[in-house]
């Protein structure tokens, strides 16, 4: 026998298969080249030229994490599902005199080819895709283009690393199930006939319950910090639910529909459920698989997408103010200093201040009962009672919004920013202060931290009262030092100037030996872009593989199906059914089945839309509008390609069935 | 009127790569009244499924007709013929055609559900076919769950529950033991004798002595019948016996 046997017969049997292995290979193929592409601009050095190359590192890191354990888990899957349909052709080798050590030789053989040429073209594609990649994140990153051209081996060596592993995990796994059944099991292979599935009622309500929960969870949270250890969670929750409703919900709901005769015995929903209640079992894996990866590609791009269009408003959230002094423990004489620097310094830089906030208050983190504060001492801000109080003097307050009010030593103004205080009396741990008014505006700029927990402004008559409700929630002399100084406002200059203004201001505040700082929206602007760019590209990245994922998850389905129900259709037309009906009945049948974990991952992400939006609000997205739109966008988006797709795949099907 | 006339039936078979054509029918002519039970022997190759097939619509012929209760069934178009077959054919097959995602019941239904039957005119038909079969208590089974045997007479339910003009068997015990076979056959006598036509393609002699008029087929070509009469079946099982002899040793067409 030629030494070349071996390989020829494996070349021959890839292209014998070309309708299910010209997808595998071309999925190997775009694997390799995203994972090569995420190690790339991890390693790249171009973005070391970035101010916050570390953070970007990291998050591109991250992503390529991502796509090698997803690599693994998809390609194992559609492998084995290759394995399936393919037994038969093992079984015949074998049972024409071909050992099980020829077998596993020839499917080494196989493996090594899809593999080399997987690995071999996923990485030149890559390296010719990776100029473009850093070209498109830098223009995300708003960050100037760099020339050049490099092939970081260390990205090579990652990707021919993680891929030969996963194909000889695979090559392993195929000798295995090989080597484990008899010839005859080998030619029956995938048609060995399937058992009508019970109603698992247990796992059903299991599903129920976790769903549920993930959804109550969800509604519920309304502290964005618990927001954010909650979601992973919930979305655990979620996904464990979904799994067991699509493997138990859905045969429950079918049988349930089925014992309704007269909806039952119509020609339409007669063929279409017993085809589903039969090929549920073999599907539910599947169909939650499209509908998880479904809802995690439409939640990464509508809230990466948002945070990347949303920017400014990010921008302005963060920083209310262009330019932002603020400094701890600071005398009366200081400020007036402050004042003085602050002016002269815009003078020098030739601009004028508009919307100046300018307020001297003192900061409680504290624990909220009703209306009864306690110190927060355990530092931690993940409770849903933490609330901020700051307190300022009626002299600051007039001063602040020109106005003369005078309060006695028990009354109080009160502002909230967030949150609810009940009755009017307000209790400090014993030091009790009755509400006069409730203020409808302020100028002060809090938002930052009204955007995550409860916020209030409480105006009393003079810094003496809140020196005693310092001692009162504290237990110590009310020795608590001064006041802080915030001072914000806009400038007409440009970028330079409100740069420029800011280190210089940071200098000065240096020299007075004060503790604080000065910030901006334009010197923070580039560090923003560029986490959120890198978001963003992260996003669309992933997006993009996981949409791969379900297209090809989608294909294989259609085929195999398509042959067990070639069959099924012939035999029907013999009993009476015209062409057209079972056209007809294939249609509803494999719509309903298509775009219910569509469906499903539409009411995933209508339930998930409010704890999201509270996780973005610590990313200093509050526009609410900004992120429904970028949702709704979302959706229709994939929608239409998922449609698409479908109808791609579809006609495949019709092709085969008829 | 004959219920079913065949006249002058052809059927060639052309292959894709314009090799020679194939005769699988030449001429064929025959007539089946109302309440006949008529079985079609001959070889393999010999025609005889292409024939049934021609008869159940399946497939068109080359040239002649087919007529049923004087209605041509070659010129009808496919929307037409589905309802045609479902309404006035009843198909036995040899490995039965039962379908998986289907319970046993629902499988005799689906005829009916395709006709848009209600559920109480089903089962009001159902039950006294499921009796006679003696598969009244696997109605709610699966096919995958049952005896061959039991497949079968759920085929033959299947077929019966439409009342359809005439039934078409394609080797109908071809897949069952002798045992299976001979109550399947008994069950056909029945049937038969409540006035149902049955016409049976198979090369079993045991079930074509059970016909009562049996057509030879050889290279596409009516070659030879026999009446069974008041013959017993073991009678007739010895003529048809010898009657292939003769045909298979190149006897002289027997006219």
């Amino acid at each position: 026998m030629s030494k070349l046997f071996y390989p020829k017969l494996a070349v021959n049997n890839i292209k014998k298969n070309s309708k299910t292995y010209i997808p595998y290979i071309l999925t190997c193929i775009g694997a390799v080249m995203m994972f090569y592409n995420m190690c790339f601009l991890a390693e790249v050095n171009d973005i070391g030229y970035l101010s916050d190359s570390t953070s970007l590192r990291q998050i591109l890191f991250f992503g390529a994490v991502v796509i090698g354990i997803f690599s693994f888990i998809f390609l194992f899957y559609t492998n084995s599902f290759l394995v399936k349909k393919r037994k038969k052709e093992f079984g015949l080798f074998n049972i024409l005199g071909m050992e099980k050590k020829h077998i596993a030789k020839i499917m080494f053989f196989e493996t090594l080819f899809t593999s080399l040429v997987s690995i071999v073209i996923g990485i030149l594609t890559g390296i010719l895709l990776s100029k473009l990649m850093v070209l498109l994140l830098f223009r995300l990153i708003s960050f100037k283009i760099v020339f050049g051209f490099e092939i970081p081996i260390k990205a090579v060596l990652y990707a021919i690393f993680l891929f030969a592993g996963i194909f000889t995990i695979n090559l392993v796994n195929n000798i295995r199930q090989v080597h484990l059944s008899k010839p005859i099991e080998l030619l029956k292979g995938s048609n060995v006939g399937e058992k009508e599935p019970k109603t698992k009622w247990l796992m059903a309500t299991i599903g129920a319950l976790c769903l549920g929960y993930g959804y109550y969870i969800a509604l519920t949270t309304e502290s964005p910090l618990a927001a954010l250890s909650l979601f992973f969670i919930a979305v655990i929750l979620v996904i464990t639910g979904t799994y067991c409703l699509f493997a138990a919900g859905s045969i429950a709901v079918l049988k349930i529909l089925r014992r309704n005769k007269k909806y039952y015995y119509k020609a339409k929903h007669f063929i279409s459920i017993s085809g589903m209640i039969y090929r549920m079992k073999q599907n539910a894996a599947g169909l939650a698989n499209i509908c998880i990866l479904s809802t995690a590609v439409i939640v990464m791009l509508s809230t990466t997408v948002s945070l990347y269009v949303g920017m400014e408003d990010v921008l302005r959230t963060r920083y209310p103010r262009n330019i932002i002094v603020s400094v701890y423990n600071v005398s009366d004489e200081d400020a007036e200093k402050l004042d003085a620097i602050i002016k002269e310094q815009t003078e020098k830089a030739n601009t004028v201040q508009k919307n100046v906030a300018r307020y001297r208050s003192i900061y409680f983190n504290t624990i909220q009962n009703g209306a009864s504060f306690t110190l927060n001492r355990s530092g931690s801000y993940s409770s849903q009672d933490i609330a901020a109080v700051i307190f300022m003097t009626a002299d600051d307050y007039n001063e602040m919004e020109n106005k003369s009010i005078s309060l006695s030593k028990d009354e109080a103004l009160l502002y909230t920013l967030k949150g609810n205080i009940p009755g009017d009396t307000l209790d400090f741990d014993g030091f009790k202060l009755t509400v006069k008014e409730r203020l409808d505006s302020i100028n002060i700029e809090a938002k930052v931290s009204s955007v995550l927990f409860n916020s209030y402004c409480i105006i009393v008559d003079d810094m003496d009262t809140i020196r005693q409700i310092y001692a009162s929630i504290s237990g110590t002399d009310g020795n608590m030092g001064e006041r802080s100084y915030y001072y914000g406002f806009d400038v007409t200059g440009d970028r330079h100037v409100q740069i420029n203004l800011v280190r210089v201001l940071n200098e000065e505040l240096n020299k007075l030996n004060l503790d604080g700082y000065t910030e901006g929206s334009e010197i923070s602007r580039e560090s923003f872009y560029t986490l959120y760019g890198g978001l963003f590209f992260l996003g669309l990245f992933l997006g993009l593989l996981f949409i791969m994922a379900t297209v090809l998850i989608i294909y294989y389905k259609q085929i195999a199906e398509g042959f067990d129900d070639k069959q099924r259709y012939e035999i029907m037309q013999k009993v009476g059914m015209s062409l057209r009906e079972v056209k007809k009945a294939i249609h509803s049948q494999i719509l309903t089945v298509f775009f219910l974990p569509l469906v499903a991952a539409v009411i995933h992400i209508a339930f998930a839309f409010k704890v999201i939006t509270k996780m973005l609000a610590i990313f200093n997205l509050t526009n609410i509008p900004l992120f429904a739109v970028c949702t709704a966008i979302t959706i229709i988006v994939f929608a239409v390609f998922y449609t698409a797709v479908y109808m791609l795949t579809a006609r495949t099907y019709y092709k085969i069935v008829s | 009127m004959a219920l079913l006339e065949v006249n002058n039936l052809k059927k060639i078979y052309t292959t894709r790569f314009g090799g020679n054509p194939v005769q699988a029918l030449s001429n064929v002519t025959f007539s089946i009244e109302q309440g006949e039970y008529v079985a079609i022997m001959g070889e393999s190759g010999s025609g005889k499924t292409t024939l049934l097939n021609i008869i159940a619509a399946f497939d068109k012929p080359t040239g002649g007709d087919v007529l049923l209760n004087g209605r041509s069934i070659v010129t009808m178009s496919e929307r037409e013929i589905s309802a045609f077959r479902r309404d006035n054919l009843g198909f036995v097959f040899q490995d039965f055609n039962l379908l998986d995602t289907f319970s046993i019941e629902d499988n005799i239904f689906l005829p009916l559900v395709l006709a848009g039957k209600s559920y109480d005119e089903m089962n009001n038909r159902l039950k006294p076919i499921a009796r006679k079969l003696e598969i009244d208590d696997i109605l709610k089974k699966y096919p995958y769950e049952v005896s061959g045997g039991q497949k079968q007479r759920t085929a033959i339910a299947r077929a019966l529950i439409t009342k359809p003009q005439i039934i078409l068997a394609d080797e109908p015990t071809g897949a069952l033991d002798s045992r299976a076979s001979a109550e399947l056959l008994k069950l056909f006598d029945e049937i038969n004798n409540e006035g149902q036509t049955i016409l049976m393609v198979t090369h079993s002699i045991r079930a074509a002595s059970h016909a009562k008029r049996v057509f030879f087929i050889k290279d596409g070509e009516l070659f030879h019948q026999i009446y069974k009469a008041s013959m017993t079946s073991e009678e007739m099982y010895q003529k048809i016996s010898d009657t292939l002899t003769m045909i298979a040793t190149g006897g002289v067409r027997n006219e």
